[in-house]
C-alpha cells in the first residue's frame, strides 16, 4: 500500500519515458493507394480462389490442423491411451463422461476399441446408429478393399458419419470432445477419431430481444456458433464470405469465428481482428461481452468501440459494408468492427424503410441522444445560471412549480435520475410477474407521490421522463448506457458553472471521443476526420439505389456497392418510351 | 517528435485557421474596426483582408522553396541552433502572451454574463482544463474536432447575423468613409495584426506536408475568415449607431441580445455563449498546444506532454497580470495588435527572404564548385 503511494508520488513528480506504441490505423489498400482514388471503375478485384478456402467446415482445414497440432502422442496399445483418457476426465468420478468398450472386427480379426464422449452433449441416436453401429456390425461385412491400414479401411468403409477427423495427439481428441464430439480409439492404430456428433439442448431460432423492428427479418442469433454462422452465410449466399475458426481461452477452448468477405475488407483490418482474438489469454470465455472487453481499443471511453447485435441481418449487412464480424460460441450477440459513433446511431430498419421515414427516424434518434445527455444538465444550468434564458411566462410556470420545494434545483434532479435509474435496474432483475407491481409503484413514486410531498417540481418529472424517453431511442444499448453515464458530469458541471460548465463538458468529450479509434478508423469519423461521402451516405439516409459507395473510412478493397445507375428499368423506361414514340411516329 | 507522422487535410487544417482568424469577432473585433474606421469599420476590415490575402500570397510564393519546413526550421536553417532558439523564443513570448490575454479576456467576459459571483481563476480554471486536455491529445484530435464544430460555429455566426437583420439602417454606416481614408488605408495598415493568427500555418507546415494544400488551406481561411471578419464590423455598424457602437462591450453578445422573434424566441444570447465559448476553447487548445509544440521543438525535447501542466501554470499566471478587463484589452488592443504583424508576417518574410537568399547562393556556390 505505502509501496504504491510512493510509486504514485513519485510518478507525479518525476519523468518517465513513455513506452513507444504504434497504434494499429487503417490504412488505404494497396490498389487505392497505387490508383489514387480513381480505381472505381476498373478495379482489380483479387483472383477469387478456390471455393471455400480457409472455412473450417472444409475438411482439408482440419488436416492442416492435424498437421500444424500438438506433438503425435496416441499410443498404439488401447489400454495405454483408455488409461489416460480416464486420467483426464477422472472416470469414472466424472458421472457424464462415458467410456464405452467394444470390439470390431476388420478382416476377420477381433480388435479391441473404445468410445469416449459426454452424455447430455452428444446425440445418442447419431452414435447408436451411426458409430457404434457400423464399426460392431458392419465391421462383420466382406468388404473388398485393399487398404493396408485399419485407420483408412475404418475411415473409408465402416463409419459413414459425414464429419470424421483423425488426430494423432491427444489433447486434439480431448478438445474435440469437450466440444460434444465422441473420440474413437483402436488398438493397434496410433491415432484416433473424432466424429461430431453435437446434440445439446439449446434454443431455437427467436426473434431478437433487444432489436427488434418493424419492417425486416425477425431472426435473432442463437448460443449455437454453426446456426449463427448459418445465418449469415444464408443471408450473404457468397462464397467469399470467409468464417476463420479460432479458439479462445485457455481452458474453455471456446470456438470463435471472425467472418469477413474476402474481396471487400481490407486485410490489414482481418490481420489486426485476428492478431488481437489470438493474442488473448484468459482461461474461460462466457460471452461476447467479455470478448469485447478483451479486444476494443479503449477501456474507459464510455461508449462502445465494437457494435454488438443480435441480428443476423445486420451482422450481414456490416460484412457487406467490409467490416469483420466475430460469433463466439454460446453467446447470441455477435460482434462488428470498427464502428463509428455515427454508425452505433443507425438501426438495420433505417435501410428498410423508404428514406423519407429514415431520415426523419435518425433525426429523431440525435434528438434522443441530445436530450439524454444534456437536458437535465441544461435544466440545471437555466435554473440556476441562466434564467433570462427562459421566456417570462414559462420562467413564472417554473417558479411557481418549484416554490415549495426546498431542495436546489440539481438535489432535486439528482434524487429523480437516481430513483428513475433504481426503478430502471430493479425493472430488469424483478421476477416477470412482479412486473407490472414495480411499474405502478415507479409511477407513484416518480408521478404522484413526489409532486404531492413537494420533493420535487413536476416539471422536472418532465425533465426525467424525457430524459428517459430520448435514452431509450438510442438504438444502440450499450450507446444509452454510457451516456447515461455521462448524463451525471453534465448535471455537476450544470449546476458547478452553467452553460460555461457544460460547454467545458462537451469540449472535454469532444476531444476525447476524436482521439479515439476503434480498429484503426477514427471514431468520430466521417466528420472528425471528414471523409468523403460523410454527411450525404453516412449521416443521412439517400435513397436506397443512390447508395453508391462503402464508406469511405473503411478503405475496403471494393469500393463501389452498386453502379452509378443500379436501377436497370430507369434508363430502360427512357428507352421504351423514346421506341414507342418511334413506332406511333412510323 | 511522435507526431511527425500526422498529417491534416485541406478542410482541417483551413478549419483550424478560421477559428483562430476570427475567435476575435467574439472579442473586440467590430469595436476596434468601429474605434479605428469610424463608421467606414468595415471598409477598414475588408482593406486588412485584402493586404493579409496578399501578404500570403507572397509568402506562399516564397514557402514554395522550404515545402514542409516551418519558422523554426527556417530559423535552424539560417542561423543553426541558435537560429531555431532565437525563432522559437520570439514565437513562444508571442503565442504565450496573446494566449494568455485572451484566456483572460474570454473568462472576464464570460464571468460578465453569466457567472458574476464566480472568482476569475475560478472562471479560467475551466479554459484551462481544455486547454490541458486539447493539449494531451495532441494536434490530430484538436484538427479533427476543428473540422467538426467550426462549420456549427459558423452556422451559429450566421444565425445572429441574419437574426438581427431586422435592426439594420443603412444610415448608420455614414459617411460612407468614416474616420477618413488614412484612418482605414495609412494607420489602418497596422491592425492587419487581426490576422496574426496565420501563424499556426506557419507553425504546422510540417503536418501539412504539401505545398499545394498549405496554399489553398490559407487562401480558404483567409476567404472566409474576410467574409466574417467583414459582416460582423459591418452588421455591427449597422445595427449600433457609431456612438453607441464605440461604447460597446461584446459587439457580437449585444447583437445576439437583440434578437426577438415573437414572445417565445427572445434572449438566444445565452445559447451564443455555449457557440462562444467552445469557439474559445478550441482556440486557446490550439494555441496552448503550439507553445508546448514550440517549447519542445526549439529545444529539441523529444516529448511535449510533460511542458503541458509547466506551460499551463505560467500561462495561467500570465492571464492573472491584468488587473481587469479593460487593462487586459488593452494589453491585447495597444501592446499586442498593433505589432503582432510584425512576428506573423516581418519576421516570416524576413526569414524566408533571408533563408531564400541563402539557398540561391548556396546552389550557386555549388554551381561553381562543379
Amino acid at each position: 500500500m505505502l509501496a504504491n503511494f510512493r510509486k504514485t508520488l513519485a510518478r507525479l513528480f518525476t519523468f518517465e519515458e513513455p513506452k513507444t506504441k504504434e497504434r494499429f490505423i487503417l490504412k488505404e489498400t494497396e490498389e487505392e493507394m497505387a490508383e489514387g482514388g480513381q480505381k472505381e471503375q476498373d478495379k482489380k478485384v483479387e483472383p477469387r480462389k478456390k471455393k471455400n478456402e480457409g472455412l473450417q467446415l472444409n475438411k482439408k482445414s482440419g488436416e492442416n490442423e492435424e498437421n500444424k497440432g500438438p506433438k503425435p502422442d496416441i499410443s498404439k496399445a488401447l489400454s495405454e491411451n483408455m488409461e489416460r483418457i480416464k486420467d483426464i476426465y477422472s472416470i469414472p468420478t466424472n458421472g457424464d463422461a462415458v467410456l464405452r468398450e467394444f470390439d470390431l472386427v476388420v478382416k476377420n480379426k477381433v480388435i479391441p476399441a473404445f468410445m469416449v464422449f459426454f452424455d447430455g452433449m452428444t446425440d445418442r441416436k447419431v452414435i447408436n446408429d451411426d458409430i457404434l453401429q457400423p464399426l460392431m456390425l458392419l465391421s462383420n461385412l466382406d468388404i473388398k478393399s485393399d487398404e493396408k491400414s485399419i485407420a483408412d479401411y475404418i475411415r473409408s468403409h465402416i463409419l459413414p458419419h459425414n464429419q470424421l477427423k483423425e488426430f494423432k495427439a491427444i489433447e486434439q481428441v480431448v478438445q474435440g470432445v469437450n466440444f460434444g464430439g465422441c473420440g474413437i480409439f483402436i488398438d493397434g492404430v496410433d491415432s484416433a477419431f473424432v466424429a461430431d456428433v453435437k446434440g445439446w439442448e439449446h434454443r431455437a431460432v427467436e426473434r431478437p430481444n433487444t432489436e427488434q423492428t418493424i419492417r425486416g427479418p425477425q431472426e435473432g442469433f442463437t448460443e449455437l456458433l454453426r446456426a449463427n454462422t448459418a445465418l449469415i452465410r444464408k443471408i450473404l449466399n457468397d462464397e467469399d464470405l470467409i468464417a476463420e475458426s479460432l479458439t479462445i481461452g485457455r481452458r474453455s477452448r471456446t470456438p470463435c469465428s471472425m467472418m469477413y468477405i474476402k474481396d471487400i475488407t481490407n486485410d490489414s483490418l482481418v490481420k489486426e481482428v485476428r492478431r488481437r482474438l489470438k493474442s488473448i489469454k484468459v482461461d474461460y470465455l462466457f460471452d461476447s461481452g467479455e470478448l469485447e472487453q478483451l479486444i476494443e481499443d479503449s477501456s474507459f471511453l464510455p461508449v462502445p468501440q465494437i457494435m454488438v447485435t443480435e441480428r443476423p441481418d445486420k451482422a450481414a449487412s456490416m460484412l457487406a459494408e467490409g467490416k469483420v464480424v466475430v460469433v463466439m460460441h454460446g453467446s447470441p450477440f455477435a460482434l462488428c468492427m470498427p464502428v463509428t459513433n455515427n454508425e452505433l446511431l443507425h438501426s438495420p430498419e433505417d435501410s428498410y424503410v423508404r428514406f423519407p421515414y429514415a431520415n426523419l427516424l435518425r433525426f429523431v434518434r440525435i434528438m434522443g441522444v441530445f436530450l439524454s445527455l444534456l437536458l437535465p444538465g441544461l435544466y440545471v444550468a437555466i435554473t440556476n445560471y441562466h434564467q433570462e434564458m427562459i421566456p417570462t411566462s414559462l420562467l413564472f410556470a417554473i417558479e411557481a412549480s418549484r416554490e415549495r420545494v426546498p431542495f436546489p434545483s440539481v438535489v432535486e434532479i439528482l434524487i429523480m435520475e437516481i430513483s428513475f435509474e433504481l426503478i430502471r435496474e430493479a425493472g430488469i432483475r424483478i421476477p416477470g410477474p412482479i412486473g407490472p407491481t414495480l411499474g405502478i409503484i415507479g409511477a407513484l413514486i416518480l408521478g404522484q407521490a413526489a409532486v404531492a410531498a413537494n420533493i420535487v417540481s413536476p416539471i422536472l418529472i418532465i425533465i426525467v421522463a424525457v430524459t428517459g424517453i430520448g435514452s431509450f431511442a438510442i438504438p444502440n444499448f450499450a450507446l444509452a448506457l454510457g451516456f447515461r453515464v455521462l448524463r451525471y458530469a453534465y448535471i455537476l458541471l450544470g449546476a458547478i458553472a452553467g452553460f460555461l460548465g457544460i460547454t467545458t463538458g462537451l469540449f472535454l468529450q469532444g476531444i476525447w471521443f476524436v482521439s479515439e479509434k476503434s480498429f484503426g478508423v477514427p471514431y468520430m469519423a466521417p466528420f472528425a476526420s471528414k471523409t468523403a461521402g460523410g454527411i450525404a451516405d453516412q449521416f443521412a439516409r439517400p435513397p436506397f439505389w443512390k447508395q453508391e459507395k462503402r464508406a469511405d473510412y473503411m478503405n475496403v478493397k471494393d469500393a463501389r456497392k452498386q453502379p452509378h445507375i443500379s436501377r436497370g428499368w430507369k434508363s430502360q423506361e427512357g428507352e421504351d418510351q423514346k421506341e414507342e414514340d418511334d413506332d406511333a411516329g412510323k | 517528435m511522435q507526431e511527425s507522422k500526422i498529417v491534416f487535410g485541406k478542410w482541417e487544417t483551413a478549419a483550424l485557421l478560421i477559428n483562430a482568424l476570427n475567435v476575435q469577432v467574439f472579442l473586440n473585433f467590430p469595436r476596434t474596426m468601429a474605434e479605428r474606421g469610424g463608421t467606414a469599420g468595415w471598409i477598414l476590415a475588408a482593406y486588412i483582408s485584402v493586404l493579409a490575402f496578399l501578404l500570403f500570397l507572397l509568402i506562399s510564393r516564397l514557402y514554395s522553396r522550404f515545402e514542409g519546413k516551418d519558422l523554426l526550421d527556417l530559423g535552424e536553417y539560417i542561423g543553426g541552433s541558435a537560429g531555431r532558439i532565437i525563432v522559437g523564443i520570439i514565437i513562444l513570448i508571442h503565442i504565450t502572451f496573446i494566449i494568455s490575454i485572451i484566456l483572460r479576456e474570454f473568462a472576464e467576459d464570460m464571468k460578465v454574463i453569466s457567472l458574476p459571483a464566480s472568482p476569475i481563476s475560478f472562471v479560467i480554471l475551466f479554459f484551462l482544463s481544455g486547454m490541458i486536455a486539447g493539449a494531451y491529445a495532441g494536434i490530430e484530435a484538436i484538427v479533427r474536432f476543428h473540422a467538426f464544430i467550426v462549420p456549427i460555429i459558423l452556422a451559429g455566426y450566421l444565425i445572429i447575423i441574419g437574426g438581427v437583420a431586422p435592426y439594420y439602417n443603412i444610415s448608420n454606416i455614414m459617411p460612407i468613409l468614416g474616420n477618413g481614408a488614412y484612418a482605414i488605408f495609412g494607420s489602418g495598415f497596422f491592425r492587419i495584426s487581426s490576422f496574426s493568427g496565420l501563424i499556426a500555418l506557419f507553425l504546422l507546415f510540417p503536418f501539412i506536408k504539401t505545398g499545394k494544400n498549405f496554399k489553398s488551406a490559407g487562401s480558404l481561411a483567409i476567404g472566409i475568415s474576410s467574409g466574417v471578419l467583414i459582416t460582423s464590423a459591418l452588421t455591427f455598424l449597422l445595427v449600433f449607431p457609431y456612438p453607441s457602437a464605440i461604447e460597446g462591450f461584446l459587439p457580437i453578445f449585444q447583437l445576439a441580445r437583440l434578437i426577438n422573434y415573437g414572445r417565445f424566441f427572445q434572449r438566444v444570447e445565452s445559447i451564443f455563449v455555449m457557440i462562444w465559448a467552445i469557439a474559445a476553447l478550441l482556440y486557446l487548445s490550439m494555441g496552448f498546444f503550439l507553445i508546448v509544440y514550440v517549447f519542445s521543438k526549439t529545444f529539441r525535447l523529444e516529448y511535449y506532454r510533460p511542458l503541458i501542466i509547466p506551460m499551463a501554470i505560467i500561462v495561467f499566471a500570465i492571464s492573472l497580470w491584468p488587473k481587469n478587463l479593460m487593462s487586459a484589452i488593452a494589453m491585447e488592443t495597444v501592446y499586442f495588435r498593433s505589432a503582432a504583424w510584425a512576428v506573423t508576417f516581418g519576421m516570416t518574410l524576413l526569414l524566408l527572404l533571408v533563408a531564400g537568399a541563402m539557398k540561391k547562393r548556396n546552389h550557386r556556390k555549388e554551381g561553381d564548385r562543379k
